[in-house]
């Protein structure tokens, strides 16, 4: 037998409590799990986005807001020129309610420019020009939509003919609604406005160095490696932000459960402890077994958390609100921090019943 | 039985114990469970220490223990004093072994787990104090029982275990709480002739808690307790000349 045998031997005596308490635990964790995973997803899901588009850099107006705001197309002019750069594309996105999906993201995109390249058609055909009243729906969208090539699809007042079915290469690109430029700031009366202009940089360019060129030289836009100005943006952090609070309300409930459980477990046992301290056990080992015991209630709340979490997102997931908008980031290291944070939990939350156990007085052995 | 004697025991042995003026209160000083007890203890002795409920014989069997501490007075183990040792629990885990009345055996350990349960604070490994604990339990009769939980043993047999417990760390002293108060006729016959052969054997100090003259009168010795003090010291044979209740 070893010390750690006494410690689980200790959990598994009472079963029903230790199973409810590492439920309440796990719900925590499930929390951090979905939520977070969520939040990252959004910026993970736009990274990718980006790199499939081969954008470097994304100069927008991020602030406040989850999607840019709009700002003069003509700000492309002073950028375009700049050394380094090679490319550039201008594009108006938005999120909008199409038909019966709550919220999807369109993409009006400067005709011709490289944010179309990496849309490999699956159907259909891509629009003739910028000109023609026409969309390419991500695979996910048409999906969401239930539309195939030959379908109108109706953008705000405009009806537009689904001409092609693509593969963007990316969640984010999947599920979005292409069209051109053009037609997107006619239909949401955004003429010569754009919210994001994709920039492409030659190899061996500074990015850094590039976006603070492009700040001191474009005020109402701001610019960012591809994928930070989701991660930079405020409403990021607030979601970000709420996350985390919402998350770690749940985990105190946990954290509140386990000190229940492991106070009353002090009290059940303070005989025992006090027959321990006879035995000869130090109360230094006796605060141990008592930290043990809460901390792997942590460890075994935090693996079924994050379980409970990842079934949880795979549901949220479908949600009609936010399918075909994210993709949750379920990575090893939100995994190991959940995990992580629930054996802090069951730490932190055994520490006054372990004080508590060293204040047993080992002369109750010797009563009843 | 063993030899007679009168008054604190004078042998050549060693004094294991000596207290002077030993007083313990409680309640601030409403409850006076000791009232200033004098006694020695030699090197192998075998000490009864007998009383009605409310004597003060546990409390002292908890000073003994370093389970707790006096109100005033000293207790001395083999010459320093019990309550200024450096580490206390180093003296319960090798210096002492407990016998508990209800045994005290942990209900989720094996006989055998629960006789290693001690061995934690003495540095053994897995192997050592498995192999250990088996040989007590063979040395108290018990090597079918050895990987049963308490719930299946008979009480003599959970006593038996709890021998064996508190033999763990090869202590030089037995400390015994009323060791066959929950026991029927038969099994406590056997559990007394174990503690008396080790004390024989083993050459271990016992000091043994009873309200029972004739366990009592098995002992070399007997310290008859009434409200805090001892008004006996001497053979047990003498001691129904002292009713104990």
């Amino acid at each position: 037998m070893t010390f750690f045998d006494v410690v689980t031997r200790s959990l598994k005596r009472r079963r029903l409590r230790t199973s409810l308490t590492l439920l309440g635990i796990a719900v925590g964790i499930a929390a951090v799990v979905a939520l977070i995973g969520l939040s990252r997803g959004l910026v993970s899901s736009w990274t990718s986005g980006m790199k499939s588009r081969g954008t470097d850099i994304v100069v927008a107006n991020m602030r406040g807001s989850l999607t840019p705001k709009p700002f003069p197309a003509s700000t492309r002019d002073r950028i375009a020129h700049l050394p380094g750069v090679s490319a550039t594309c201008m594009i108006l996105v938005d999120l909008m309610s199409i038909e019966n999906a709550e919220l999807m993201i369109v993409s009006g995109r400067e005709w011709g420019c490289f944010a179309w390249d990496n849309l490999k058609l699956v159907s259909g055909r891509m629009p003739n020009d910028q000109n023609e009243r026409a969309v390419v729906l991500g695979t996910a969208a048409a999906d969401i939509l239930k539309k195939k090539v030959g379908d109108t699809v109706q953008i705000e007042t405009e009806e537009l003919a689904v001409v092609g079915i693509v593969n963007g290469g990316a969640f984010v690109e999947n599920g979005s609604l292409v069209l051109s430029l053009p037609l997107l700031q006619q239909i949401t009366g955004n003429q010569n406005q754009v919210s994001a202009i994709d920039v492409r940089v030659t190899p061996g360019t500074d990015i850094q160095r590039l976006c603070a060129e492009i700040d001191r030289l474009v005020p109402e836009a701001h610019a960012d490696p591809a994928g930070e100005h989701i991660a930079g943006s405020e409403g990021y952090r607030v979601i970000n932000a709420m996350s985390w609070g919402t998350s770690l309300l749940a985990v105190l409930v946990g954290v509140l459960g386990v000190t229940n459980t492991m106070l009353m477990s002090v009290f059940e046992r303070k005989q025992e402890i006090a027959i321990l301290l006879a035995l000869g056990w130090r109360q230094s080992r006796i605060v141990r077994m008592i930290l043990w015991e809460s901390a792997l209630l942590g460890f075994f709340g935090g693996i079924i958390g994050v379980l409970l979490g990842i079934i949880g997102v795979q549901l949220l997931k479908h949600a009609p609100a936010l399918r075909g908008m994210l993709e949750p980031d379920l990575r090893a290291n939100l995994v190991l921090e959940a995990v992580a944070i629930a054996v802090f939990v069951g730490v932190l939350s055994g520490l006054y019943p372990a004080w508590r156990s060293s204040r047993v007085a080992p002369s109750l052995a010797l009563h009843g | 039985m063993n030899s007679n004697s009168s008054g604190p025991k004078e042998t050549g042995s060693a004094c294991v114990f000596e207290a002077s003026g030993l007083k313990k209160d409680f309640d601030d000083g409403q409850v006076l469970a000791l009232r200033g007890v004098d006694f020695k203890i030699a090197e192998g002795e075998f000490v009864a220490i007998v009383g009605p409920s409310g004597s003060g014989k546990t409390t002292l069997l908890q000073m003994l223990g370093a389970l707790d501490r006096p109100s005033s007075g000293t207790l001395k183990y083999r010459g320093q004093s019990l309550f200024d040792l450096p580490d206390p629990a180093a003296y319960r885990a090798h210096e002492i072994g407990f016998v508990f009345q209800s045994f005290h055996l942990l209900p989720t350990f094996t006989a055998v787990e629960n006789v290693e349960i001690p061995m934690f604070e003495d540095h053994k490994s897995r192997a050592e104090r498995t192999t250990r604990a088996v040989d007590l339990l063979k040395s108290v009769g018990l090597e079918q029982r050895v990987n049963h939980f308490p719930a299946k043993l008979s009480g003599g047999e959970r006593q038996r275990v709890a021998i064996a417990r508190s033999l763990a760390n090869f202590p030089s002293v037995l400390l015994a709480d009323e060791p066959t108060g929950n026991l029927d006729t038969e099994s406590a016959k056997h559990v007394l002739d174990l503690l008396t052969s080790l004390h024989r054997d083993r050459h271990m100090t016992l000091i043994l808690v009873t309200h029972d003259m004739s366990i009592a009168r098995r002992a070399a010795r007997a310290l008859q307790m009434v409200d805090g003090h001892i008004v006996f010291d001497g053979d047990p044979a003498k001691l129904s000349m002292h009713p104990i209740v």
